[in-house]
């Protein structure tokens, strides 16, 4: 009996599973290829080598692991802060926010007591009261999520910036904040790859923490069921709307972490145009799309991320290609990642004319 | 009928058949005359409003042909169906709430007159309300007016836009008596005027008030079309519900045991806020069947839910084998041993999950650490228990449950709830657009079920499985019970009757 259940269970395992992650491999990577012949009509209409073009993409992005991984810790936290949400049924788009007041929360509180660990996690119950404030307005006062994330992004943003370039600057250093305390910042470790900062490290485990709450606790079942159907949650005698709540200050939380950690662990003070932060939230909704709203998922994706920013900086450097060819090439691939949904719905709709005309 | 009058409408051989192969209607041919109230009777899922969607251009039949007047129309859209005179009036209006009602006439005239003056629309309607005798307040918000009025509002403006032929679906399904009274005499005029009616409904009542002629369906087969006057309510009736038992259980009597579940003087309201269920009570008992008959929202729906704790209690009572649960949660319910099988499985069912992760949507409790961890290997026992009990036929425990076929969705439904073993079933529409194999199988299950001792609340618009399954019966129409007792009381005609709102 047992060992019938478990041989059951083996072959299910390996089947089903096997057969739905190498669909969506399959995607992702037709979907990638798509993306990147776009992209380099786009580069030969522009008149640069796409050849030329992508190698420096792929090895300059690739050259530098600590770079690379680094670059990848904020967008991979981002990442989280839009899909938690998106499993529960919510849009997020408020990671940028989210992100500025954690970094900014966390400054605060980490040059007040020179404790990293304190400054991290007052940084993430930042981002967490955003998130629930945004999840409060839609579930009791009806408030749209997106809406409310579009003005609150930008609240954040001037009221980081006000504070960044009137309380906190930095004496010496006028265009920067103040910055963390040297006994306060986190280092880097040793491995194989060369020394890779801590914060990557952390930003992984913040990923397989999620996963194991989305997958294995009540709390992300709940999450999951919500968000797939919340009519079913509600006959199963769960409210959606704390999943709503949940989500959204779990992601919020993410997105905290991120500022947090980019901040303490990587930049250490912040320029008063702010370009360290400005945009790490709007890509980790690129981030999490790729990863198919998938913790583990995320953390690849984001490296993925993390080389074609890299990579975009290089091409710059050393084709002369302007800027935003690189923001181009992050666009259409991402366009070309939601591709897999009209794949499917051009061969419903199909399915569905043929019905007719029988 | 005089046989002198034009043919308004002719629809001949319609059959719609939807991608996944359910058939909604198959060879209906409906002829409705000039200037006449034609009744479209039928019970719910019996495609009349599919019918009339087809007629409106809003849906495309698989077959079958449309003549207007005697020339063939082909809609793309109901833009189509509006231009060659036809309206809809549809239970739930299409007003703009927060318009005037003349801002709402001015914005569907536009699509007949693109550049048409607010004065010319005020114009065109008070003259349209004085030639029909009724008032509509031109000014007033449409929100803040009864839905009587509302109703009236939406009618008018069909006919401003010179509509010939008004379909109406089920409209008295949001009125009071006194508004149904006077939406009755308005069709009158209309009818004087020389529009033509067809009148969507499943009261038999008013099918002999108000139509001239009517059509029955069932099941998307026309069963006849008869001249109103020369019919009975129990022809009607017999001709709504028909006669075939197409499956036969063997029951053995129940043996009846302690009271379970007592519902006292319950009243709900519906998700637009009007009272769903009025006052009913009800006792339920170890061992049997009871088995609650109506037509489609007549408050069942309402009911249930309003016993699982889905949905909130205005007033009344329930108490599950001794303790009062009113104010209990859901989880707090299902743990004192009442289970409830919702009547769709897009509400039962998270169809995007595998089964292992929907079965555990009601044991989440038994498969939770204290820490409350999942154990999944635990939850995977109770997948396996439900597909070996109940037989479930799935390619796999972690395939998404959109991939079973609809019996073994209902399977997993009933069987989640079976290794639960709870005391008290609530079952609605269990073989809801199943095949007779699987609905054989969930109706032997459910009298098993009842052997074993549970209580069983059954409810079902299928009056076949309510006189099969039932020890007792009672009737729901419009929120009230209006009939219970032993179920060799009902005959399908008497409960044909009940469910049309007829005394019997």
């Amino acid at each position: 009996m047992g060992l019938v259940q478990s041989l059951i269970r083996f072959k299910e395992r390996i089947r089903v599973k096997y057969e739905e992650y190498l669909v969506t491999t399959i995607e992702i990577l037709v979907s990638a290829i798509i993306g990147f012949s776009i992209g380099a009509l786009i580069l030969y209409v522009l008149g640069f080598d796409p050849a030329k073009i992508y190698s420096i993409l792929f090895t300059k992005g690739l050259s530098n692991p600590n770079y690379l991984l680094s670059k990848s810790t904020p967008i991979m936290l981002t990442g989280l802060a839009f899909a938690i949400p998106m499993l529960a049924g919510v849009f997020n788009i408020g990671g940028e926010g989210q992100l500025y007041i954690g970094a900014l929360v966390s400054l605060v509180v980490v040059t007040s007591t020179h404790n990293p660990i304190l400054g991290i996690l007052s940084g993430m119950i930042a981002g967490a009261a955003l998130g629930t404030f945004k999840a409060i307005l839609k579930v009791y006062r009806g408030v749209n999520e997106v809406i409310a994330a579009i003005m609150l992004n930008w609240v954040m943003y001037f009221l980081t910036l006000y504070l960044l370039t009137e309380k906190l600057y930095n004496p010496k250093i006028p265009h920067e904040s103040i910055p963390v305390p040297e006994d306060a910042r986190l280092g880097k470790i040793p491995t194989p790859l060369g020394d890779i900062r801590l914060i990557f490290f952390i930003a992984v485990i913040a990923s397989l923490i999620v996963y194991y709450i989305l997958y294995y606790t009540n709390v992300g079942y709940l999450l999951r069921v919500a968000g797939l159907s919340p009519q079913t949650a509600k006959y199963a005698g769960f409210n959606p709307n704390i999943a709503v709540i949940y989500s959204m200050a779990l992601g919020g939380a993410m997105a905290g972490l991120g500022g947090a950690l980019l901040l303490i662990g990587y930049v250490y003070s912040i320029d008063t145009t702010m370009s360290t932060l400005y945009g790490l939230g709007f890509m980790g909704i690129g981030v999490a799309l790729l990863g198919r709203n998938n913790p583990i998922g995320i953390i690849f994706s984001a490296i993925f991320f993390s080389m074609l920013i890299i990579g975009g900086e290089m091409i710059e450097l050393l084709a002369g290609a302007p800027p935003e060819l690189a923001d181009t090439l992050t666009g259409v691939i991402v366009i070309a990642l939601a591709l897999p949904y009209t794949y499917r719905m051009l061969i419903s709709y199909m399915r569905i004319r043929r019905m007719m005309k029988e | 009928m005089p046989r002198e009058k034009r043919k308004a409408i002719e629809m001949l051989n319609i059959s719609k058949i939807y991608p996944d192969g359910v058939v909604a209607l198959r060879d209906v041919n409906l002829t409705v005359y000039e200037g006449e109230i034609h009744g479209l009777l039928g019970e719910n899922g019996a495609g009349k409003t599919t019918l009339m969607r087809i007629l409106y251009g809003e849906i495309k039949p698989t077959k079958g042909e449309i003549k207007l007047f005697g020339r063939k129309v082909s809609f793309h859209g109901p833009w189509e169906a509006i231009r060659h005179g036809i309206g809809m009036v549809y239970q739930h209006f299409t007003l703009v709430p927060t318009f005037t009602v003349l801002e709402n006439l001015q914005l569907s005239f536009t699509s007949v007159e693109k550049k048409v003056s607010e004065s010319a629309v005020r114009k065109n309607a008070e003259k349209l309300m004085r030639e029909i005798g009724f008032e509509v307040p031109l000014d007033a918000v449409v929100e803040d007016l009864p839905i009587g009025v509302q109703q009236r509002a939406e009618i008018l403006k069909i006919l401003l836009r010179k509509a010939k032929i008004l379909i109406l679906d089920e409209p008295t399904s949001v009125l009071t008596p006194i508004e149904t009274r006077e939406l009755f005499r308005t069709l009158k005029r209309l009818k004087e005027k020389g529009i033509t009616i067809i009148f969507i409904t499943h009261k038999l009542k008013e099918v002999k008030e108000i139509t001239d002629r009517v059509t029955v369906l069932r099941k998307g087969r026309l069963v006849g079309t008869v001249e109103t006057a020369k019919v009975t309510e129990v022809d009607l009736a017999r001709m709504m519900v028909g006669r075939e038992v197409f499956l036969k259980i063997s029951k053995t009597p129940a043996k009846v045991g302690r009271k379970v579940l007592e519902i006292a003087d319950l009243w709900v309201k519906d998700d637009r806020g009007l009272d769903a269920v009025k006052g009913v009570s009800l006792d339920l008992y170890e061992g049997e069947i009871l088995g609650i008959a109506g037509v489609q929202g007549n408050g069942q729906k309402e009911l249930v839910e309003a016993i699982a704790g889905i949905r909130p209690i205005i007033k009344g009572k329930i108490i599950v084998d001794g303790d009062d649960v009113t104010k209990k949660s859901t989880v707090e319910r299902y743990k004192l041993g009442l289970a409830y099988v919702p009547d769709s499985r897009l509400v039962g069912l998270v169809l995007d999950m595998s089964l292992i992760e929907n079965t555990t949507l009601t044991n989440l409790h038994k498969v939770l650490t204290r820490t409350k961890r999942i154990l999944w290997d635990r939850a995977s026992k109770i997948a396996v228990k439900v597909v070996k009990e109940l037989d479930v036929v799935t390619p796999s425990l972690s395939a998404p449950v959109k991939y079973l076929s609809g019996g073994n969705q209902q399977k997993v439904m009933v069987g989640r709830e079976i290794v639960r073993e709870p005391k008290i079933f609530i079952v609605a529409e269990p073989t809801h657009g199943l095949d007779v194999g699987a609905t054989e199988f969930i109706r032997k299950t459910l009298v098993s079920l009842r052997d074993k001792g549970k209580a069983i609340l059954l409810v079902s618009t299928d009056l076949d499985e309510i006189m099969q399954l039932s020890d007792r019966i009672a009737v729901m129409y419009e929120g009230k019970i209006v009939a219970i007792g032993k179920a060799e009381e009902f005959s399908i005609e008497r409960l044909g009757l009940l469910m049309g709102g007829v005394k019997a």
